[in-house]
């Protein structure tokens, strides 16, 4: 293009921006094109054609007939006239043209004879290519030929623009989909973040209800109570939402006794039951006891299902009924059904009822309450499992929800699972100190559901006078009590009755320093409430292991210490008075460095103390000691380094004591 | 024979000590590392017995001097709680004769020193 003689248009820098947006050149053969091309030769009767291109340096053919070549120099390229025009160039005899007559491509080349180019100008006004009609002969094109080439011309345009659009939204809806992504988890993780605080402030409701309360004090807590509850239904219903949208919502494929099932839902929704309702629950009689699924998510649906029935039903019934629908070698199809005689829903509603925040009513909301996402919640669930729910409904008649779902049989010998069993534990006896009515239910139930025993004291004294009369492996201690409170009531069990029972401390207060004076006074482990039932069973688990056993029946092995002293008794007195006499401190300066965030105090005692501990092998508190230096090194403390500080405490105090006896 | 103990845990160091002259020894105990290297600088003991990690200065420093400054090949027995192989493998670079982990079996060490006095004869 260095040639001043060669044509540029006066727009040519936005002419090269138009062309290059398009992202056309050196792209593969398109069939829109190629289609275009064809036309234009059969239309002008002409065996070469094509669609081209102009960059700085080319002509470049997207379709061409009768070329052969992919691009030209654009220096030799007729069509650079052609773009600088806005209509049709027709040039029907080369020879007799000023300009072509001694173009190469006449006089030899191609032999173009014949010429009729019109510019593809995009909606910018920009001439970007040409298409094109060629002959080796002179003609002229009637009137329809050159519109018709006009026409081609603009939808060649049209399809470079459709192509382009495509392109954009392609990336619009990658940006949309990873929108509704981010959005999604941001919604699962705020309502897990919320749930949280939430099952706190529902827990210290709860507590707050049990204290002594005037009237009005009351209804405010019922009113927090019903909120907490509202509340926690709207997070639970957004955090399952958002867990199927971002596909994390995995079904779950347990053994589990759907009999029981059934009857759990039935048992929690009794008690919602308006007076004029008749609730039942129809169980097929060849209904399988066992089979393989999700219980959670089936108890979900039903619940969900069930409780709008109930909502929604003034008089008359609710059914929930199962029926075997078909069985074959491996599989139980099961179909269930929620039937009401309540309002109904309307026949232009029945299709939306299941989107999500559709109510078949706008003011149901404020009719019935809810977040307007059950509904759909039940059907993304049923859909998890490859099935999908149906509804019958007349207005003012009731309606009927129904799904089928397919369970695997339950292997026979397979046992159904249940996670928090304390079974290796064997039937441990456990006596509960505990004034609060509804914490002895609370605690008495979980205490069955691990398969232990439970005896309850509602105060400290009547916990001694249980335990000197009976055997029990364990005392649950709650610290607030009236009479004897918790602390006073360890004191008694350690320092008077001289029992060495594991207690496990109780307590909702979670004061600092609490904790540490539970272990002062003797108890062995600690459980904030509102309890989780993993953690209490874990703490059960730890105070009734080999290593507190261990500490429970606690004998002093002195073989190592006699080996040391070849057998000279006068040694060995010596040394358990050295024993007594430094180790118990040593266990207070420990503690006491720790406290202080003094790790390298820390490190330098736990590691020097560890070569006594050696000599009287106490290996389980050794072993903590280790385990302390090395946290210390790293100045890396975990929750449990306390435990085993109290440990060693504890264990050292026992020591001690038979130690001081054998002297 | 002659020992020098080097071991700042009272009852650890007493044991080892009066299990060591039940056996015979003459032991000299020392709790802090810098009064145990100059009381080697001083005497003509047969066998050094050193703990690692001690006030003053570390049982490891003790074996540097011993063979670095003082050019001696006494027979140096380190014992330690780290449980670390590179600490044994940084006591034979020294010049430690044998590394012992605690806890020490009395019946191991007395083996041990038996030894190398046999074959320093």
């Amino acid at each position: 293009m260095n040639n001043p003689e060669q044509p540029l248009p006066h727009n040519e820098l936005g002419r090269l921006a138009a062309l290059k947006r398009y992202n056309i050149l050196d792209s593969l053969p398109e069939h829109a094109f190629d289609d275009a091309t064809k036309l234009v030769s059969y239309i002008c009767g002409v065996p070469i054609a094509h669609i081209s291109f102009i960059d700085e340096n080319r002509q470049w053919f997207k379709s061409e007939i009768g070329i052969g070549v992919s691009e030209v120099p654009r220096d030799i390229s007729f069509c650079r006239y052609t773009i600088m025009e806005s209509e049709i160039v027709e040039i029907g005899d080369t020879y007799l043209n000023e300009r072509f007559k001694n173009d190469p491509n006449v006089v030899g080349g191609f032999n173009v004879r014949f010429y009729a180019g019109v510019p593809l100008t995009t909606p910018d006004g920009f001439n970007i290519g040409t298409i094109c009609a060629i002959d080796h002969v002179s003609k002229k094109l009637n009137k329809n030929q050159r519109n018709a080439l006009s026409i081609i011309a603009k939808h060649v345009i049209t399809q470079l623009e459709l192509a382009t659009k495509n392109i954009e939204l392609d990336a619009q809806k990658k940006i949309a989909e990873r929108a509704v992504l981010a959005k999604d988890s941001f919604l699962a993780n705020m309502s897990h973040e919320i749930r949280t605080p939430l099952n706190a402030i529902t827990g210290f409701t709860d507590l707050m209800a049990q204290t002594r309360l005037d009237p009005i004090q009351r209804d405010y807590i019922d009113n927090m109570q019903i909120a907490e509850e509202n509340l926690l239904l709207i997070v639970n219903d957004i955090l399952d939402l958002s867990k199927i949208q971002s596909g994390n919502l995995a079904i779950d494929a347990q053994t589990f006794n759907l009999k029981s099932t059934l009857k759990h839902v039935y048992d929690l929704l009794k008690i919602k039951v308006p007076e004029n309702v008749e609730f039942n629950l129809f169980l097929d009689a060849d209904l399988p006891e066992m089979v393989v699924g999700d219980q959670g998510r089936l108890n979900q649906i039903l619940v969900n299902l069930t409780g709008n029935a109930l909502k929604f039903t003034e008089e008359g019934e609710v059914t929930v009924s199962v029926k075997k629908v078909t069985e074959t070698n491996n599989h139980y199809s099961l179909k269930f059904s929620v039937k009401d005689t309540g309002i109904g829903i309307s026949e232009d509603k029945l299709n939306t009822i299941f989107e999500r925040f559709t109510q078949a009513e706008e003011n149901t909301t404020r009719r019935f309450g809810g977040t307007g996402l059950g509904l759909n919640i039940v059907k993304q669930l049923i859909e998890l499992q490859n099935s999908e729910i149906h509804v019958k409904s007349k207005q003012g008649r009731g309606s009927e929800f129904f799904f089928t779902l397919t369970y695997k049989k339950a292997d026979e010998i397979e046992t159904p699972e249940a996670p928090l069993l304390g079974s290796n534990l064997g039937k441990l006896k456990i006596l509960l100190c505990e004034d609060n009515v509804l914490n002895q239910k609370l605690v008495k139930s979980v205490i069955y559901n691990f398969g232990f025993e439970l005896d309850i004291a509602e105060n400290g004294e009547v916990g001694i006078d249980l335990l000197s009369k009976n055997k029990y492996d364990l005392v649950l201690m709650d610290l607030q009590m009236p009479v004897k409170d918790g602390y006073q009531t360890t004191q008694y069990i350690r320092k008077e009755l001289s029992l060495n029972i594991p207690i496990i401390a109780m307590t909702a207060h979670s004061l600092v320093g609490e904790q540490e004076r539970c272990y002062e006074e003797g108890m062995n482990a600690y459980v904030p409430k509102p309890f989780k039932q993993a953690v209490l069973l874990e703490a059960i688990q730890t105070v009734m292991s080999k290593d507190f056993t261990v500490a429970k029946k606690r004998k002093v092995d002195l073989s190592f210490l006699e080996e040391m002293a070849c057998g000279d008794p006068g040694f060995i007195k010596e040394m358990i008075a050295l024993f007594v006499d430094k180790i118990p401190n040593e266990v207070v300066l420990l503690s006491e460095a720790f406290h202080k965030n003094d790790n390298d105090t820390v490190k330098r005692l736990s590691h020097n103390m560890k070569s006594s501990f050696d000599i009287f092998m106490l290996t389980d508190l050794s072993n903590y000691l280790s385990i302390i230096e090395e946290e210390a090194k790293f100045g890396a403390f975990t929750t449990e380094t306390l435990d085993k500080i109290n440990s060693i405490y504890c264990g050292i105090d026992e020591v001690v004591k038979i130690l001081k006896g054998q002297q | 024979m002659r020992i020098i103990l080097s071991e700042d845990n009272d009852i650890l160091r007493k044991s080892l000590s009066f299990f060591l002259e039940s056996k015979g020894f003459t032991v000299d105990q020392f709790s802090d590392g810098r009064e145990a290297l100059d009381a080697i600088e001083a005497n003509n003991y047969d066998l050094i017995l050193t703990d690692i990690n001690m006030p003053g200065i570390s049982g490891m420093e003790i074996t540097q001097y011993v063979r670095q400054t003082l050019g001696s090949n006494i027979p140096i027995i380190i014992f330690t709680s780290s449980g670390v192989e590179q600490t044994e493998l940084d006591s034979f670079d020294l010049g430690a004769n044998e590394f012992i982990a605690k806890p020490v079996s009395p019946a191991v060490l007395l083996v041990r020193i038996n030894k190398l006095l046999k074959t320093r004869v």
